[in-house]
């Protein structure tokens, strides 16, 4: 039972800093790999702010959520589009994209490790107390039920607008074909930026609530967290909510299993393993639309 | 040198059209083969280089059948994740690879010029492939899949190939790394390491071996040179790789090849270059459509064409 409180939580996490990548991909084809420095630099953000005053949790977790968005549509703007503009077919913006946003992940999270001597940072104790509640065995803080609920609503929420609202319609159609999308009046720029500005606040999020459940976070655990969430999608397929929602789960479950059952030096390679088996096996995921082009 | 080798192993595969970072992984492989040969069995260091090499070489050929159906992004991102699974497996495989602190004095005796011959012998015959009908198959290959397919290219054999030789120049660079450094630990195989290959091969140029190995050299020297900012090493690289793939997305060579078109364009007065100039090869993997109007055939293909292979 403590196993699953503990899966419930780290799947949360890795749901909250997916599913914006997750989107983002499938909707306008971007693999953001600049995603991380933008989980970091919102926890960051978070940590300097509270370095001079103390606030209570909501607004801190404004702020990182702000910041993240503010810095994802930035790199949109300035990283992605011009490729996007620029280049003559997809195989070369992939690449140039790929590119692009591992260049801004590292100078983004140079940056962090700078400013923190590489150390891990956390926020003060002031602005939240950390509770815990216990059951007969089961322990449980009141930071992990916060996770657990803001993933919930967040996936819920996530689900219900791609699937009724207008925005979540067209950003569908971009993703199955984005140029007739386009000639259909899709304003393919705006929704990208969009796209991109809502995964940020979700980055940043998932950054504010991590660090708080975790008293501190290293800059460098970013980039595994970003493995750990394309492992989760690739498992539940680009783009679909629900896709992203069993692959967090499956992969928490298994990170937790082999945790709590072995030396745990192995635990980094399931997720490893697992992108490579759900490649070879069924490449579009779990929900997914077959997309992987065969030549 | 190494790095030269290094950033070609990572390279070749690009410009084959397969989007492979698993030279990394067979870095790790060789390097780690070196390094046990040497201090468990005594191994003369040239044939441990050699075996290790060959390792990763046959490992690249499996690795090539699963991942035949993959392209793109997903290609990458699971040859990614074979790098970090062969870190991983350093980190337990306990007795064999020293654990987390990996092997250490690895003490043999290299000389530059044997590392001079190396590299001179690997540039040389990857530069060979990039002329003559060999040369063209590949770019066809890479270009445009379907086309060459039609042209009797058979491309899932030039994949392979790719596949293989970029384990094979891993593994080599791998295994003259850790006998220059004496030691090898599974730190050195990270995502820091795949960023670096990608900084060398993107700023230099992707189209061809050229880029490499400028690449290599400038991030070689750049360290030494860029002292001054040393603890903002890692801003400055980030930057300067995503400016390089925003703007110039052939890299130095690329843009200079830009240059040279545009020098013999002024020379001929208005007469358009089509003709490849010889011994430069024009078609690096985007002419920056906006350094210069200068297209190369290769890109009169209508753009909606790509669109149709989902």
């Amino acid at each position: 039972m403590q196993d699953l409180v503990n899966v419930a939580t780290l799947a949360s996490i890795y749901l909250l800093f997916a599913i914006g990548m997750s989107l983002v991909w499938g909707s306008i084809g971007i693999l953001n790999l600049a995603h991380a420095s933008v989980f970091a630099c919102s926890a960051f953000a978070g940590y300097l702010v509270l370095e001079r005053v103390s606030l209570p949790i909501i607004p801190v977790v404004a702020i990182c959520v702000v910041v993240g968005a503010a810095l994802s549509t930035l790199v949109q703007i300035v990283a992605f589009e011009p490729i996007l503009n620029r280049a003559h077919d997809m195989r070369t913006a992939e690449f140039q994209i790929l590119v692009g946003g591992l260049g801004v992940d590292a100078a983004l999270l140079a940056i962090v490790q700078k400013a923190t001597t590489s150390a891990p940072f956390g926020f003060t104790e002031g602005s939240f107390a950390i509770k815990t509640f216990t059951w007969g065995s089961i322990r449980i803080s009141n930071i992990q039920l916060i996770i657990i609920v803001v993933g919930a609503l967040v996936a819920t929420a996530a689900a219900l607008w791609m699937r009724r609202s207008r925005t979540g319609l067209a950003l569908r159609a971009i993703g199955i074909d984005a140029e007739t999308a386009a000639l259909m009046g899709i304003k393919r720029t705006r929704l990208a930026r969009l796209t991109m500005t809502m995964a940020g606040g979700l980055a940043g999020l998932a950054g504010a609530l991590l660090t708080y459940n975790l008293g501190s976070v290293e800059s460098t655990s970013a980039n595994a967290l970003l493995i750990k969430a394309f492992a989760a999608i690739i498992l539940g397929g680009v783009g679909s909510v629900a896709g992203v929602v069993v692959g967090c789960v499956t992969l928490a479950f298994a990170e937790t299993m082999v945790l709590t059952h072995t030396a745990g030096t192995w635990v980094s390679a399931i997720s490893f393993g697992l992108i490579l088996l759900v490649l070879l096996l069924r490449p579009q995921g779990i929900f997914g639309r077959a997309e992987v082009r065969r030549t | 040198m190494v790095s030269a080798i290094f950033a070609l192993s990572i390279q070749l595969p690009l410009r084959f059209g397969v989007f492979s970072f698993a030279g990394v992984g067979s870095y790790g492989i060789g390097g780690y083969t070196t390094a046990i040969l040497v201090t468990r069995h005594d191994c003369p260091i040239l044939v441990a280089i050699a075996l290790g090499t060959l390792l990763a070489a046959a490992i690249g050929y499996p690795m090539a059948w699963l991942l035949h159906r993959l392209s793109g992004l997903y290609l990458a991102m699971a040859t990614v994740a074979f790098d970090l699974l062969v870190s991983v497996l350093a980190v337990n495989g306990g007795e064999l690879t020293g654990g987390a602190t990996g092997l250490f004095g690895v003490l043999v005796d290299v000389t530059t010029l044997h590392l001079v011959v190396i590299t001179a012998v690997v540039v040389a015959l990857v530069a060979v492939s990039e002329h003559g009908r060999l040369g063209r198959k590949i770019d066809v290959a890479r270009e445009d899949p379907e086309l060459s397919a039609a042209l009797g290219i058979k491309v899932p054999r030039i994949r392979r190939i790719a596949f293989v030789l970029s384990g094979a120049l891993g593994g080599l660079a791998g295994g003259l790394n850790t006998a220059m450094t004496t030691t090898i630990a599974p730190e050195n195989i990270s995502f820091a390491l795949i960023i670096l290959a990608v900084t060398m091969i993107v700023v230099g140029g992707v189209g061809s071996w050229k880029g490499a190995v400028i690449g290599a050299v400038v991030f070689t020297w750049l360290p030494t040179v860029l002292a001054f900012i040393g603890e903002w090493k890692g801003v400055v690289y980030g930057l300067i790789v995503a400016a390089v793939a925003i703007w110039l997305p052939g890299g130095i060579v690329g843009v200079s090849t830009d240059i040279l078109h545009k020098l013999r364009r002024a020379r001929r007065a208005g007469d358009i270059a089509t003709a490849a100039p010889s011994g430069v090869d024009p078609s690096s993997v985007d002419p920056g459509s906006d350094v210069s109007p200068t297209d190369d055939g290769a890109d009169d293909l209508p753009v909606v064409q790509t669109k149709e292979l989902r």
